[in-house]
């Protein structure tokens, strides 16, 4: 998994109060009865810790943890132009 | 030195009946803990049958005259978004059953930045000397515009009023209101909104739907716009003020919902136990949610004198602002 897998995991942990042991890659954000309201919330999160603008719309609750990483991979792979 | 409004008191009025989580949960296919957990609302109020929103406006007026030890003021605002009638403003029948005679008096409408909305004018009325002292009062009847059947706002919005009276003072006084930062975007009208009534819709030869004459609020955009109009106004007004985010001993941001609070606090870098809260006991009452916790904290002594306190609010148009103060010496009502 990649490390932005490994950090949306830690800040559902820590933030979420989401037991990690429920958390593997192909889990939805429903699955863990986190609507959209929280994911707005996680999103936010993320942008201020990586100092990069992402869009609300980055993911929704039916996304898995896995494809949802992938997602904000990509905003803040082109958010961040090499 | 220049003359700026200084706050000289504060009252509140919340209508008799709290509703419970578990009332309302009953009736929507919801539950105490879903509620909570979204919101961190655990009951609000509703106003009864036959009140309006200027009786709650008359109440906290009523106590923060008293507070100050004024009998009378210049001007009346009344910032809500559930007026008495459509036409004319509240502010006027405040006044008069306030006992008022011929005061200036109008009504701010900026959804729930119309408090911050309303100092900002109480505040720019005072230093042009139109008036010596104002009384600004936040009120709402929310439930008067409640979607019953809607879930999401349903749940979060409560009726109460908040009111300060504000005299012209000197800007080194505790108590000074200043400097500001306001904003809006029309962009976002349709994320808060009651879509009827207006003559937008009753000159669009369209009979509205019978849910267009309730609020309705698009919460996930809300939620991410409100987070972050909130902490770039606050962060604007630090900077005019001087104030560096560990200067600030109490952050009262409009009380919209519990995470959106703990969110702005952490955005900012304000201890989430600076930022004050009554939105477990009141829910949002929009326009009255600042006076309203700002009366509750007083009560409670957890404002002390000499606090440096950041107001900040976001709400319908969009509209978003902010200001600070220094806690003065007053009265509790």
């Amino acid at each position: 998994m990649t490390s932005m897998y490994d950090k949306l995991v830690d800040l559902l942990v820590a933030r979420f109060e989401v037991d990690r042991a429920e958390i593997k890659p192909g889990i939805t954000f429903e699955d863990l009865e986190m609507d959209s309201l929280f994911l707005v919330e996680l999103l936010l999160v993320i942008q201020t810790d990586l100092g990069v603008k992402i869009s609300e719309d980055t993911a929704s609750p039916r996304d898995t943890i896995e494809r949802a990483a992938e997602l904000i991979e990509e905003q803040v792979a082109a958010a961040t132009p090499s | 030195m220049s003359r700026v409004a200084v706050l000289a008191g504060v009252g509140s009025c919340l209508p008799p009946r709290a509703v419970s989580n578990a009332e309302l949960a009953e009736r929507l296919g919801s539950s105490d803990e879903w509620i909570r957990s979204r919101t961190g609302i655990g009951q609000r109020y509703f106003a009864a049958p036959g009140t309006a929103t200027s009786d709650l406006a008359v109440g906290a007026g009523e106590r923060a005259l008293k507070s100050a030890g004024e009998s009378t003021v210049d001007i009346v605002i009344v910032a809500t978004t559930t007026p008495d009638r459509p036409c004319p403003g509240t502010a006027p029948t405040v006044a008069t059953r306030l006992g008022f005679a011929d005061v200036a008096a109008f009504d701010v409408a900026a959804v729930c930045t119309g408090f911050v909305y309303g100092l900002a004018n109480a505040a720019g009325l005072i230093a042009a000397g139109i008036a010596d002292r104002v009384l600004l009062i936040g009120a709402e009847t929310f439930s008067s515009i409640l979607n019953p059947h809607d879930r999401s706002t349903s749940v979060i919005f409560g009726d109460g009023a908040g009111a300060v009276v504000l005299r012209a003072g000197t800007a080194d006084e505790p108590g000074a209101i200043g400097p500001f930062d306001l904003g809006s975007d029309g962009t976002g009208r349709d994320l808060i909104t009651v879509r009827a009534g207006g003559s937008y819709q009753r000159l669009s030869g369209v009979t509205p739907g019978d849910d267009e004459h309730f609020f309705e609020m698009a919460g996930k955009e809300v939620f991410w716009r409100a987070v972050q109009r909130m902490s770039g106004s606050t962060r604007a007004v630090l900077d005019r003020a001087g104030w560096r985010a560990g200067d600030v001993d109490r952050l009262i941001c409009h009380q919209a919902n519990l995470r959106i609070l703990h969110r702005l606090a952490d955005e900012l870098g304000i201890p989430r136990d600076r930022a004050i809260g009554n939105i477990t006991e009141v829910g949002n009452t929009a326009a009255a949610s600042i006076p309203l916790a700002m009366d509750h904290a007083h009560a409670a002594g957890t404002l002390r004198p000499g606090d440096r306190i950041v107001l900040t609010a976001f709400g319908g148009g969009l509209t978003w602002g902010s200001t600070v103060l220094t806690w003065p010496d007053i009265d509790r009502a």
